[in-house]
């Protein structure tokens, strides 16, 4: 029987054909979208043209562009690292919080007449970095201690542990960091320990070459390093892993570890970098839109950059054209999260040939259907 | 009766009272999630399918002050968006922690831009309308059992009658048989001429209604407004009270009974005015989440064998 959908020999899987298949998806987001635009009376190309043009055609947004898209890079490196090990780890914005907070409070320790006292930056630099990575680390590595050794699901346990973390958050800036003053927020962290900028004329700072180094090293983990092929084996297949001598419950906590440190960096450049003071509500959902970027750059820790820079850029230009064209910026979650769905979607491209042909009658031209597992 | 124990037993029934009251929501949506389980699908989008439906239910109630019409209006919208979603699962057979999970953002972005599109930059509206309690004479007045079961709303009642309607359904019908074989053995289903996509469609479009209803309920019954923030991990809680039940409707409400006390006993507490932070009590419902799940009581959960595995016939 002619089908519409026959199934591919070998799945499409070269560069070519994931990076077509990933721009039809991503251009069929940006058409269904744009009706939103015209049921709202706004002409869509106008509105895109806001959605881009301050992100990618002019500096001071650029820079801001680069700003959101640190954090989005490492929570996606995060992401990466677990979920390639098998761990389906979701506890991101939880990662992001404890990361910011214990950055924010090795900063207060440093400022004047506190336990440190003033700390040359490149002593604090590396200080900062390690306190926060150990700290996301070992709470992300607590979910997968949980998975590997109890069994227990860390795909809610890790959504559960966002909501532990957020309360944390709210009770440190509520109660022992509080600055005094009417909002849930710490004193501005001393001027010493911020993040330099990088762009004159821009507000980017440090942390986007932190997630570029930090990309290069989950490349190289992941593509060229004996731990990272084990922990590749591991997500594959844990049997066969566990059959050809990988230590199958180390390898899983530690990649929860990786992945916690990474989100907890995401934290830590978000509030050194660019907010420099820990507040209520910092994280916003970035730990969820990390991932999404992950799995539009289909867990690749190079594609994740590019990947990053267009979101981070598309929620700098929603706050534009909410600011200039009055049209919410939630309209962002639509489409970015559309342009996902429609990846999967598109995906099926991949693993089956589309004939349309098959509407009208026609044989299929090969028969090798069903017998290619 | 001295005054300690006065204030102690007035505790205890308005805590009580508000674990019945706050279990309601999560307990309707753990029971339609029950169903996509069971037919071999974990829907992680409930999450957002509550949202929308709070978001509905809201709509609904403000413009048309009819509670009835808007708790089936949310329904509806719920069995109508997790028609995508059973679509990806089952059909696109997606990863379905990916779909579901992308789907809530997807939610997010939907209901936000709605609510923003509807109402604009006005001042929050006043109230619209709910479901009040129901006082019943003489059942109500009696001391602890009184305000605990009788002093409820109708969704209360309505829940539990589903409770033992779902119960029945998995367990008692031909439709449950086959939605168990699917989500165990899917092959052995298909060959025994059960149409195991079909089935999960059902399951997924069953969950999607009952999470539909659950926002329904946080807003008619429990909070009276509508904020983007309204959910709060109440789909994911759903999902950890499946596990905690044993995919089973009847062990399921006492798992939800559970979470209801912790969510319950953190608004007492601060009522009577403790020295423990308050945060430390919001987040105990999820920490003994947390720790039912993770595998440190008792043996692994028994989970449907084919759980999270698209059907893919040969």
């Amino acid at each position: 029987m002619a089908k519409l959908f026959e199934r591919r020999v070998t799945p499409a899987d070269s560069l070519l054909d994931v990076a077509a298949t990933t721009t039809l998806a991503f251009l069929l987001a940006l058409l269904i979208t744009s009706f939103l635009f015209i049921s709202d009376g706004n002409n869509p190309l106008q509105a895109y043209f806001a959605l881009f043009h301050e992100p990618f055609a002019t500096l001071r947004g650029f820079g801001n562009a680069l700003v959101r898209a640190s954090p989005l890079a490492l929570i996606g490196l995060g992401t990466i690292v677990s979920w390639r090990s098998g761990l389906a780890y979701l506890g991101f914005e939880g990662c992001f919080v404890i990361g910011a907070a214990a950055a924010s409070w090795l900063a207060l320790l440093t400022s004047p007449g506190q336990a440190l006292g003033p700390l040359p930056f490149f002593v604090f630099l590396p200080l900062v970095i390690l306190f926060s990575f150990a700290a996301g680390g070992a709470w992300a590595g607590a979910v997968g201690v949980i998975r590997a050794r109890l069994g227990g699901n860390e795909v809610l346990i890790s959504l559960m542990s966002n909501y532990v973390g957020i309360f944390f958050l709210q009770y440190l800036v509520s109660g022992p960091l509080r600055a005094p003053g009417s909002l849930p927020e710490t004193v501005q962290l001393p001027q010493r320990t911020w993040l330099p900028f990088i762009l004159p004329g821009t507000r980017a700072h440090a942390g986007v070459l932190l997630a570029l180094l930090a990309a290069a090293i989950v490349w190289v983990l992941l593509k060229k390093m004996p731990l990272g092929y084990e922990l590749i084996v591991t997500g594959f297949n844990p049997s066969a892993a566990r059959y050809a001598g990988i230590d199958v419950v180390g390898k899983l906590t530690l990649a929860a570890f990786f992945a916690g440190g990474l989100g907890a960096l995401a934290g830590m450049v978000e509030v050194l970098g660019s907010q420099h003071r820990l507040m209520d509500g910092i994280s916003g959902g970035v730990g969820f839109v990390g991932i999404i970027v992950a799995l539009l750059a289909r867990l690749n820790p190079i594609a994740v950059i590019p990947t990053a820079l267009l979101y981070g850029g598309m929620s700098v230009g929603a706050d534009a054209m909410q600011r200039r064209a009055n049209i919410p910026s939630s309209i962002t979650f639509i489409l970015q999260s559309l342009a996902v769905l429609l990846v999967l979607t598109t995906d099926v491209l991949r693993y089956y040939r589309f004939r349309p042909s098959a509407l009208w009658g026609d044989k299929p031209l090969t028969a090798g259907e069903g017998t290619n597992r | 009766m001295t005054r300690s124990q006065l204030m102690n037993s007035a505790f205890f029934v308005t805590w009580l009272a508000a674990s019945v009251r706050l279990a309601g929501p999560v307990l309707l949506a753990a029971l339609g999630e029950t169903f996509a389980e069971r037919s071999g699908v974990l829907n992680v989008g409930i999450e957002g399918t509550i949202l929308l439906g709070a978001l509905t239910s809201f709509l609904v109630s403000l413009f048309t002050g009819m509670t009835w019409l808007a708790l089936f209006t949310a329904t509806g919208v719920g069995i109508l968006t997790s028609i995508f979603l059973a679509w990806m699962y089952v059909t696109v057979k997606a990863s379905q922690v990916v779909a579901g999970l992308v789907f809530n953002v997807l939610a997010l972005g939907i209901a936000s831009t709605v609510y923003r599109r509807t109402l604009g930059d006005s001042a929050i509206p006043e109230s619209i309308a709910m479901f009040h309690p129901i006082h019943i004479r003489f059942l109500s007045d009696l001391p602890l059992i009184g305000p605990v079961l009788f002093g409820q709303t109708v969704l209360v009642y309505l829940t539990l009658a589903l409770v033992m309607m779902a119960q029945f359904a998995l367990f008692r019908t031909h439709f449950g048989l086959s939605l168990r074989a699917s989500g165990e053995n899917p092959a052995a289903a298909d060959s025994a001429g059960i149409s195991v996509t079909r089935v999960r469609y059902a399951g997924v479009l069953i969950s999607g209604g009952a999470a539909g209803m659950a926002g329904a309920y946080i807003v008619l019954a429990q909070v009276g407004v509508f904020r983007e923030s309204i959910v709060s991990g109440q789909g994911f809680i759903a999902l950890a009270i499946v596990i905690f039940g044993r995919w089973n409707p009847v062990k399921a409400a006492g798992a939800a009974l559970v979470f209801g006390a912790c969510d319950a006993l953190q608004l007492s507490l601060q009522i009577v005015g403790t020295h423990i932070p308050s945060q430390f009590l919001l987040a105990l419902p999820y920490i003994v989440t947390i720790l039912a799940i993770s595998g440190l009581f008792g043996t692994k959960a028994v989970q449907p064998a084919a759980l999270m595995s698209p059907y893919i016939k040969d």
